[in-house]
């Protein structure tokens, strides 16, 4: 058994050539092969995985942003300069579309209808299939995108979608454009504070990165996913007050009309004790919802030229416009600097009030100097007092008291001001910035040191003493002036006062410590003493039009030649300012107004005094009293003014007139009754004082019109006179001093107009006092 | 020889038992085990490849899992069945079952379904077979008949060649007609391997060898073949639907580094990579257990298979031994050729990882060929008890 068992096992078993052969077979198939496999795993997972994995990585990795909202740019009370508000992008997914065989015409119809995309346009944008995102429209309107989820779910439609985005509003319009600045169709700001505080107000971007599948879905369960949470932009707190910004713009306006000011205009106002921009007005001006949008006429031009001139005709006129005049421009700023020259001789004591250094006889030539310098007046203001001196502005007075400050002393102040900025290394520019957190601020223009000190050419000194031949930026005038009228302390200027964040919370409020104090407090004090006595007397002040009765206000006039466009086109060109300060027993407030080039017609004579004055004066009287500062009005004035019309109707005609007398006016009765049916004008109309004021009995006043006379140069009383004939009043926003003196210069119903009985007539009237003060000054 | 131990039993007595334990004889426990790990390992690792694209495509995430399972459980009944069946029900049907693939292979074209451009399939209603499936095991059932027929004739080029090439070139001539490149190479190496064991001349393999290599040659000057070698040569830069899948294939493996990024983490099955439960399902095993985990499921493949190898040497019949060493050459060659595919060894050709690939009828005949093995694994006397019957004798 056992034999025969082994026998037959021998047979059928396998051979042994089969068993070497098997042996050979299990070896490759079972040992080699798979070495082989796993050293190719080894290169791949080992030695390549890096880089695979990055390759892979970036396949898997989507990315979904959110876009974090604009923060939103407050006037000092709050008020939105800027915001931002929610609008869509709308996107069409053509894959899907193709997919799902939505109906492409009536889609490209809709969208066509609601968005005003062409339709063509959109059908072949569906065209390209391997898209899942196309964008049809941008910056839609939330309500347009209702319309389009309500037309998506009448027809089914499932490929149009939305994406959030944000659009940058201005409720303003133009208020403060060149402050608030704008942003660009992608969001970024361009100018103003949208640009220099770009990053604060744009906030961080929400990402999401995460694992997705091929077709950019999320993955089913992934714990790789890493959130980065969108930080909306910080909203902005500026120094400028809304009210203040219209008056400036609103009186700046009405400035450059009537003096037909050529070349624009501006306008600061700053809080002297921080150093805070409280307005700031540069004209011409924009609207900063449509800031691409240039005046009529340019446009037109530009519409008629060739392609590449209109061009240029557009981006010249957008520059000029967005140009803020009163950071990005310098000029040289004439007799305002006069106040800084005092500043300088009162704190060396080489001012005394009174000094033969101020006798003028019509020009001076100092030693060194190639021309001699003119005072406006070119008669003399002989012997003065330095108030005097001031007061008329009179160049030969400062350029004596400039030879007495010296070059180097003159030059250091200026630095010590901000106007230049004196540097170790005398080849580097020798120039200032206020370093006011505005993009685009321009450097001032000055003599090198060298120049400047050298004794044998000083004729840059005495120019520069009544501040010419130099440039500074208006801002570096009203921050230099500030610091003269403050107490001596420089500040830095600024519009951001406070970066407010989503809660609420302050993330940065700005300090306002004084860079440095440039002159004493008494020097300060002396100095507001002086430039009110510019503004409030009617004789020698030259700032006398800047008056506005009740206030104290001070301040100094100029007008500055133009001497680099002289010397290019022989053409006389002006920038006429003036510097005011109120009030002036305790600033709060300098205020800077200047018009570039005043068109030369003869009605009106250039000089600040003559345009700068009147406008500040005008931009006071509505700034004032919205600050808060009570009026005080003198004796004169109390009984000089304008003022309201007592409630009379239905008394008795006695009480009727003690009402009417006490209030300062006259009356005439017009009836027999004795009671007051009807009276004009109207209760509570402001007209001017002794006006008569006529009660009716029983009486109706005739509807017959009267043809409105003209009034200009005549004096405020006679005009009175002459319009209560015929039952007109009339009424000033002119300080009256002494109103049978003060010449009407403007009424507001020209002559020759029909008006009813009743009518209150505006009128502007030239300041009181004597009329040879006809200069620049 | 007196034993004071034993209870003396009559020779007819000891026939009986012999027969008795032959019957009884166990299957190969370890071989058995690896099975069913490897099966259960795949299952799992078919579940986490395919969920994601069941679940994207709005099916049920376990869709095709569950499909798989019940395959699965088939399979392991069928196996359980083949098994037990007596190694004479193989002999006997062993040239059917070739008739059977041959008639099966001639329908395709007729009335076989059709997908990516082949023909390869038939459709039964619930299911589909691919033929080329049948015909493997076929032509191990029917090879090993043949070799035991002839013996010691194999060395000749009369029984040794002829009729060997002869099957082998009818099968490749069915399956070009498909066409169906990767089973026309598993089936002739399959062959090759079997004609090499059964003692076919050395002369015939360099012939054979020599031919092939000409074929091969000629072949990849066919654009359907040279787009694939430009797919393997350029994988990251070749534009073609063959390199984008190789690039993918790639990014898994490479991503799962050394220990993978976590089971069920994969991200290169959210789309990325096409046919990832199917014939690059091994790819996503590589990213998400890693390189040890990847070299793991290797080395049971290789145990597997040695274990097969070395079951068959010790099988008293020269059919078993065959059939087992057929079985094991079968599964080595898919392995290899699925490995070598995703990892871009060789240029891309369709051939499924068993008992990973989704697809019931493949995985219900591997466990079936798994069956066939440890049916063979039955004959294998149990040393110890061998003993025990020859000193009973003794």
């Amino acid at each position: 058994m056992s034999s025969n068992q082994n026998g037959r096992r021998s047979v059928k078993g396998p051979t042994e050539q089969m068993k070497r052969r098997t042996l050979l077979l299990m070896a490759v198939c079972g040992i080699v092969a798979f070495i082989v496999l796993a050293f190719q795993l080894f290169k791949i997972q080992i030695i390549e995985h890096d880089r695979y994995e990055a390759d892979a990585l970036s396949q898997q990795i989507g990315t979904t942003s959110s876009i974090a909202e604009r923060g939103t740019i407050y006037d000092t009370n709050m008020k939105a300069l800027a915001m931002s508000s929610e609008v869509y992008t709308v996107f069409i997914d053509p894959k899907a579309i193709t997919e799902r065989n939505e109906d492409i015409n009536l889609i490209a119809d809709e969208l066509n209808d609601l968005l005003h995309v062409d339709r063509a346009e959109v059908i072949s944008k569906m065209d390209n299939k391997d898209s899942q995102y196309a964008v049809v429209a941008r910056k839609v309107d939330p309500d347009i995108v209702e319309k389009i989820k309500s037309f998506k779910e009448i027809n089914n439609i499932t490929t149009v979608h939305f994406e959030k985005d944000y659009k940058r509003y201005y409720p303003y319009g133009s208020l403060a454009c060149h402050v608030v600045g704008f942003t660009g169709s992608d969001g970024t700001g361009l100018q103003g504070v949208e640009y220099e505080y770009n990053s604060v107000l744009s906030g961080a971007e929400g990402r999401k990165v995460q694992a997705q599948t091929a077709n950019g879905k999320p993955l089913m369960f992934t714990d790789y996913e890493d959130t980065y949470t969108v930080q909306n932009g910080l909203n902005v707190v500026t120094t400028i007050d809304s009210t203040i910004q219209y008056y400036l713009e609103k009186r700046l306006q009405e400035a450059v009309e009537k003096y037909d000011i050529q070349n624009g205009a501006g306008a600061i106002v700053m809080n002297v004790k921080t150093g805070a921009i409280l307005g700031m007005a540069s004209l011409g001006n924009f609207d900063l919802n449509d800031y691409l949008a240039v005046d009529e006429e340019t446009q037109k031009k530009a519409d008629e030229a060739s392609d590449k001139e209109s061009d240029e005709i557009m981006s010249e006129a957008r520059s000029l416009m967005w140009r803020n005049k009163c950071i990005s421009d310098t000029y040289e700023p004439g007799s305002t600097f006069k106040i800084l020259t005092l500043a300088m001789a009162l704190q060396e004591g080489l001012a005394p009030e009174e000094s033969d250094n101020y006798f003028c006889e019509g020009s001076v030539q100092v030693e060194g100097d190639t021309v001699a310098r003119h005072c406006w007046d070119v008669s003399g203001h002989g012997e003065q007092t330095l108030t005097q001196a001031v007061q008329h502005s009179c160049n030969v007075a400062f350029v004596n008291i400039g030879q007495k400050i010296g070059a180097e002393r003159f030059y250091k102040y200026c630095d010590a001001f901000g106007l230049l900025n004196i540097t170790a290394d005398e080849e580097e520019s020798l120039t200032g910035l206020t370093g006011v957190d505005l993009p685009g601020e321009a450097r001032s223009i000055w003599w090198s040191e060298n120049v400047f000190y050298n004794p044998e050419v000083r004729s840059q000194l005495a120019a520069a003493s009544f501040g010419q031949t130099f440039n500074v930026t208006p801002l570096q005038m009203v921050t230099a002036v500030s610091a003269c009228v403050n107490g001596g302390y420089l500040m830095e200027p600024y519009v951001v006062r406070e970066l407010v964040d989503d809660n609420g919370d302050s993330v940065y409020t700005h300090d306002s410590t004084p860079v440095r104090q440039v002159i004493s407090e008494e020097t300060s004090d002396k100095i507001c003493e002086i430039l009110e006595k510019v503004v409030n007397d009617p004789v020698d002040g030259t700032g006398k039009n800047a008056y506005v009765a009740g206030y104290r206000i001070g301040g100094k006039t100029g007008t500055s030649e133009k001497v680099s466009k002289l010397a290019d086109t022989g053409e006389k060109e002006y920038i006429v300012s003036f510097m005011g300060i109120a009030p002036a027993d305790e600033p709060e407030i300098a205020i800077l107004a200047f018009l570039d080039t005043p068109k030369d017609d003869g009605e009106n004579y250039i000089s600040g005094g003559q345009m700068g004055a009147p406008t500040v004066g005008a931009m006071l009287s509505d700034i004032l009293p919205y600050i808060g500062v009570e009026a005080h009005y003198s004796e004169e004035e109390i009984l000089n003014r304008d003022r309201g019309v007592p409630d009379v109707l239905e008394k008795k005609i006695s009480d009727a007139a003690k009402a009417i007398e006490d209030s300062g006016m006259r009356y005439r009765v017009i009836g027999d009754g004795d009671k007051v049916t009807k009276q004009l004008p109207a209760a509570h109309s402001v007209i001017a004082a002794g006006s008569e004021v006529i009660l009716y009995a029983d009486e109706e006043p005739s509807n017959n019109k009267e043809t409105m006379i003209d009034l200009i140069d005549y004096d405020y009383v006679t005009a009175r006179e002459k319009l209560s004939q015929l039952g007109i009043f009339i009424s000033t926003s002119s300080p009256v001093s002494s109103p049978d003196t003060q010449l009407i210069t403007s009424q507001s119903i020209a002559e020759g107009e029909q008006v009813e009985h009743g009518t209150i007539i505006n009128v502007t009237l030239r300041t009181s006092g004597g009329g040879s003060m006809i200069g620049r000054y | 020889m007196a034993n004071p131990y034993r209870t003396s039993k009559p020779e007819e007595e000891i026939a009986d038992y012999t027969r008795e334990r032959q019957r009884k004889r166990s299957m190969d426990a370890p071989f058995l085990i690896l099975v069913l790990i490897l099966m259960t390992v795949g299952l799992i690792m078919l579940l986490s490849a395919s969920y994601a694209r069941a679940y994207y495509e709005g099916n049920s995430p376990i869709s095709i899992f569950i499909r798989q399972l019940f395959f699965a459980a088939v399979g392991l009944v069928l196996m359980m069945l083949l098994s037990r069946m007596p190694l004479s029900i193989y002999k006997k049907w062993s040239m059917r079952v070739l008739l059977i693939a041959v008639a099966l292979m001639l329908l395709v074209p007729i009335i076989g379904t059709r997908a990516n451009g082949a023909k390869r399939w038939i459709n039964l209603g619930l299911f589909t077979i691919q033929p080329s499936e049948i015909a493997k095991i076929s032509v191990i059932m029917a090879f090993s008949a043949m070799i035991c027929k002839y013996r010691d004739k194999m060395k000749t080029w009369r029984y040794g060649v002829m009729p060997f090439a002869g099957i082998l070139i009818a099968f490749a001539g069915l399956l070009a007609l498909e066409p169906h490149l990767s089973a026309t190479i598993i089936i002739v190496l399959l062959g090759a391997a079997l004609m090499f064991l059964g003692g076919s001349p050395l002369s015939a393999f360099v012939l054979g060898g020599g031919g092939l290599a000409g074929l091969i040659f000629l072949y990849t000057k066919f654009s359907y073949a040279s787009d694939r070698i430009e797919a393997w040569r350029n994988p990251m830069t070749h534009e073609s639907d063959t390199a984008y899948q190789i690039k993918q294939s790639l990014y898994s493996i490479g991503s799962g580094g050394l220990s993978g990024v976590g089971f069920g983490e994969s991200r290169q099955k959210y789309m990325f990579l096409p046919e990832e439960h199917n014939d690059f399902i091994f790819s996503i095993v590589c990213e998400e257990l890693g390189y040890i985990g990847a070299v793991t499921i290797l080395i049971l493949f290789a145990l597997l298979i040695i274990r097969g190898f070395w079951l068959a040497t010790k099988c008293p019949d020269r059919y078993a031994f065959l059939l087992c060493c057929g079985v094991s050459t079968l599964l080595s060659i898919q392995v290899v050729l699925n490995v070598s595919v995703v990892t871009n060894l060789i240029p891309c050709t369709g051939v499924s990882l068993p008992f990973f690939s989704y697809g019931g009828t493949a995985l219900m005949l591997q466990l079936a060929e798994m069956g066939i093995v440890l049916s063979c694994s039955r004959t294998i006397p149990d040393k110890k008890k061998l003993m025990t019957a020859q000193n009973l004798q003794i």
